[in-house]
């Protein structure tokens, strides 16, 4: 089986976010960048698959020259060879990522794509499903389990209150929920083949796309907590504020 | 009102060798190279650039020494991350080994134009002479995380490989020879079983292996202490408590104080730069000799942060960063007598090549690993890395600026175990002869020894705005080790309420409380200052990436 892992770099979601100057966008000096989390649940599931049923795993990221150090990173878990679609900014539009996602995917004779399901920065949770849909493939978005026999798949979805089971053929797009599998952390022997491991760099061309970033702010401080009291002398006070505080009563 | 007095050293346990000491084959699964540095600070940082670069030339004038694997290893995270300085910090062995790059394209924040040292009483300040060890003319003001992380992309850019989030925790070791180092098991559960992310220790083989762990290195001390190398006087330390502001008031000058907050039994001194004139790092830094079983450096940094002398400069702003760490403050007579020996070499702070009279250690810390580099490159060139190759580091080092300097101000920290001012008016003596007076050693004796005494004090009720509990320094220290992770620290076997006290004040990051009587520890805390190891439970190795995340300190 063939697979390919749709990865992003993505600010540390222990990182203190700070606005650039434009008003626009985020300001990157001193920000530590990361594999998206939820892309590491994609890439485990890739390396899984290919433990039961051996194939390739290829990694593919759209990123800056900086994104081979994502693309490393899924190589030292255990993905065979990496794809950098090289572009110096990614446009705002996932369709636009999107598009050169499947372009990339459409040439490569996979069997599956992996995606998760939402990069932690932009959280739009569309470039898996619209990559799907350019391919013309089933779409099969957050699963928490996934289980393949000889072309075929079953997936388990959680949705409001249920959980829904779905049954496809390959190919198709899948993305990763959290709780799908516990994501390995790359081992030093990994680290050291990662790289000698095939990483191809290829440029791609972006255009705009249709959605424009008017303006980007941090959300207001939260106000701290504050203790009220202890044990059942406190309550009066602890529900006036409630109250009239909080204002949830 | 001193009433018992307490001997921390009474109590320690010691350090449990045959877990960091391993004579046993080598795995099978183990990874070869054939140079190893422990720790991806300035010391192997700059080492293995400089052994990489001796490698390539030597092998574009043909007849080389062939391909030569180098590896770095760090137990923090990513690079820079357990990293904590100042720091003014002095260019000179940045020019020696990027001849290429301008000074302004060296990861440096500004140049130190104005300078001003103060003495401090409770409510004023007065400014003093500079004393010409602490002129920092032609200096600049950096942040060790940014020059660490630059450090690392030379030496990825010249092929060298480093892992980051791989601590060392054991010396591999046939007889005498060091023959490479075990990494420390990850996703251990609290009671020590594997845990469902569970990675075993890696042995790395190496052919040297150069040991450039920091203050207080752990495989540093136990090689020394299985192989009988001694120093002249035990090495001591300080323990330095470190802020990063944004302020609102800038800052032009950088700035150091005497005298307060601290008592007249304690060496020590504060420092403000600016890295930006609205970027400040402040700090207070205090031996750990101290006297006083009360004294907490981190309330005193705290405290100090409300005298008229800072307070101007940090009303209104905002604490960015926190974090501690300890400084070897003992000097040249607490350098170790032999710094290589069969497969390895010690570097930088794990050697103690500090300077305190002048504050620095980052540009001695990469010259030794240059020097290192040298020695290692002559021996991979013999194929004989035995102590006697290996030795042509120490011979390197003694006849270079670093021992020289280490040299002349050799008695002034020892000066200072007799208090204050007789310590400052022998110090001035000792730089007007050029290090002569007193024209002997001066002993001293390991910090664990000296006794403490409680004494009263007020307490400091931290505000949140200019001064800051511990527990909410340790998350400003960008700490998120798992809550389930097994105690990496190693109590004495008796600990009463008296000691657990002391511990509880000496820790900066909270790791210890006193409750009923008993010690409790909370290890996931700690940042790795190593505080503790000098004079409380020992410090062991944790998982990697545990511990602080610092970005600008």
């Amino acid at each position: 089986m063939k697979i390919a892992v749709c990865i992003k770099r993505v600010p540390d979601t222990e990182t203190r976010i700070k606005i650039a100057a434009d008003g626009k966008s985020i300001d990157e000096s001193g920000v530590k960048f990361v594999l998206n989390p939820f892309d590491e649940y994609a890439v485990e599931e890739a390396l899984k698959l290919k433990e039961q049923s051996n194939g390739e795993v290829v990694a593919i990221c759209l990123g800056p020259e900086a994104a081979q150090e994502t693309l490393r990173t899924a190589l030292a878990m255990g993905v065979d060879r990496g794809i950098l679609l090289k572009a110096e900014r990614l446009p705002r539009d996932p369709l636009v990522v999107a598009r050169a996602l499947a372009a990339e995917l459409e040439q490569g004779g996979y069997d599956l794509a992996l995606f998760g399901k939402l990069a932690v920065d932009d959280y739009d949770q569309a470039v898996g499903t619209i990559v799907a849909e350019l391919l013309a493939l089933p779409s099969v978005s957050a699963v928490t389990r996934l289980e393949i026999t000889d072309g075929h798949a079953t997936a388990q979805r959680e949705v409001e209150g249920a959980v829904e089971l779905v049954e496809f053929s390959l190919p198709a797009v899948v993305t990763a929920e959290k709780g799908l599998n516990e994501p390995r952390y790359p081992a030093l022997r990994g680290i050291m083949l990662a790289k000698k491991k095939p990483l191809d760099i290829k440029e791609v061309e972006l255009d705009e796309g249709g959605i424009e970033v008017l303006e980007l702010t941090l959300p207001p401080d939260r106000k701290s907590g504050r203790i009220v009291g202890e044990g059942a002398a406190a309550v009066p006070e602890l529900v006036e504020a409630l109250r009239n505080e909080a204002k949830v009563f | 009102m001193s009433q018992s007095s307490l001997v921390p050293a009474d109590y320690q346990a010691r350090l449990p060798q045959n877990q960091l000491i391993l004579g046993e084959p080598l795995e099978e699964e183990r990874i070869d190279v054939d140079v190893l540095f422990v720790g991806a600070g300035p010391a192997g940082l700059a080492g293995a650039i400089q052994l990489a670069k001796l490698v390539k030339e030597d092998n574009e004038s043909g007849n080389g020494v062939g391909e030569i694997s180098i590896g770095v290893l760090e137990k923090a995270g990513a690079l820079g991350e357990h990293s904590l300085s100042g720091a003014v910090l002095n260019p000179r062995p940045f020019r020696e080994l990027f001849p290429d790059v301008s000074d302004t394209d060296l990861p440096f924040r500004t140049r130190v134009e104005k300078e001003a040292i103060y003495l401090l009483s409770p409510t004023r300040y007065r400014r003093i002479p500079t004393p010409p060890t602490m002129r920092n003319h032609g200096n600049y003001v950096a942040s060790i995380c940014e020059v660490v992380r630059w450090l690392g992309e030379r030496a990825e850019e010249v092929g060298v490989d480093i892992f980051a989030g791989f601590p060392a925790g054991a010396l591999r070791v046939e007889g005498d020879r060091v023959v490479g180092i075990r990494t420390v098991a990850s996703g251990l559960e609290r009671d020590g079983s594997p845990g469902s992310s569970y990675m075993p220790a890696t042995d790395i083989a190496a052919k040297v292996t150069a040991l450039a762990e920091g203050s207080r290195g752990l495989l540093a001390q136990s090689y020394m202490e299985w192989q009988g190398v001694a120093s002249e006087n035990p090495q001591i330390y300080a323990l330095g408590v470190k802020e990063l502001w944004e302020t609102k008031h800038p800052l032009d000058r950088v700035i150091h104080t005497m005298g307060w907050p601290l008592p007249r039994t304690a060496f020590g001194g504060s420092f403000m730069y600016p890295l930006e004139p609205n970027l400040v790092a402040l700090g207070l830094v205090v031996g750990l000799d101290y006297r006083d079983a009360n004294l907490e450096v981190h309330e005193l940094t705290q405290r100090m942060k409300l005298h008229p002398l800072f307070k101007p400069y940090l009303e209104g702003g905002e604490l960015v960063e926190w974090g501690a760490k300890t400084i070897p403050e003992g000097g040249y007579h607490s350098i170790p007598q032999r710094r290589h020996g069969d497969g390895v070499v010690i570097l930088g702070d794990s050697a103690g090549l500090v300077d305190v009279p002048s504050l620095k250690g980052i540009h001695y810390a990469m010259q030794s690993g240059m020097y290192a580099a040298r020695a290692i490159f002559a021996a991979l060139k013999n194929d004989d890395v035995t102590a006697k190759q290996l030795s042509a580091y120490d011979e390197l080092l003694n006849d270079s600026y670093t021992v020289h300097d280490l040299y002349r101000t050799r008695n002034m920290r020892p000066a200072f175990k007799s208090g204050f001012y007789t310590g400052a008016a022998k110090a001035g003596l000792m730089t007007l002869t050029g290090g002569r007076f007193p024209g002997r050693r001066i002993d001293m004796e390991e910090d664990a020894r000296a006794p403490r005494a409680t004494t009263e004090c007020e307490e400091l009720t931290y505000d949140g705005e200019l001064t800051f509990s511990k527990v909410d320094a340790v998350f400003k220290s960008g700490n998120v080790t798992r809550d389930t992770i097994p105690s990496h620290l190693i109590p004495g076997e008796k600990v009463g309420a008296e000691l657990a006290s002391f511990y509880s004040h000496m820790c900066p990051a909270a790791v210890y409380e006193e409750v009923d009587g008993q010690l409790r520890v909370n290890a996931p805390n700690c940042v790795d200052c190593k505080a503790t190891d000098v004079l409380g439970p020992r410090w062991t190795p944790r998982e990697g990436g545990s511990g602080p995340v610092y970005k600008r300190m």
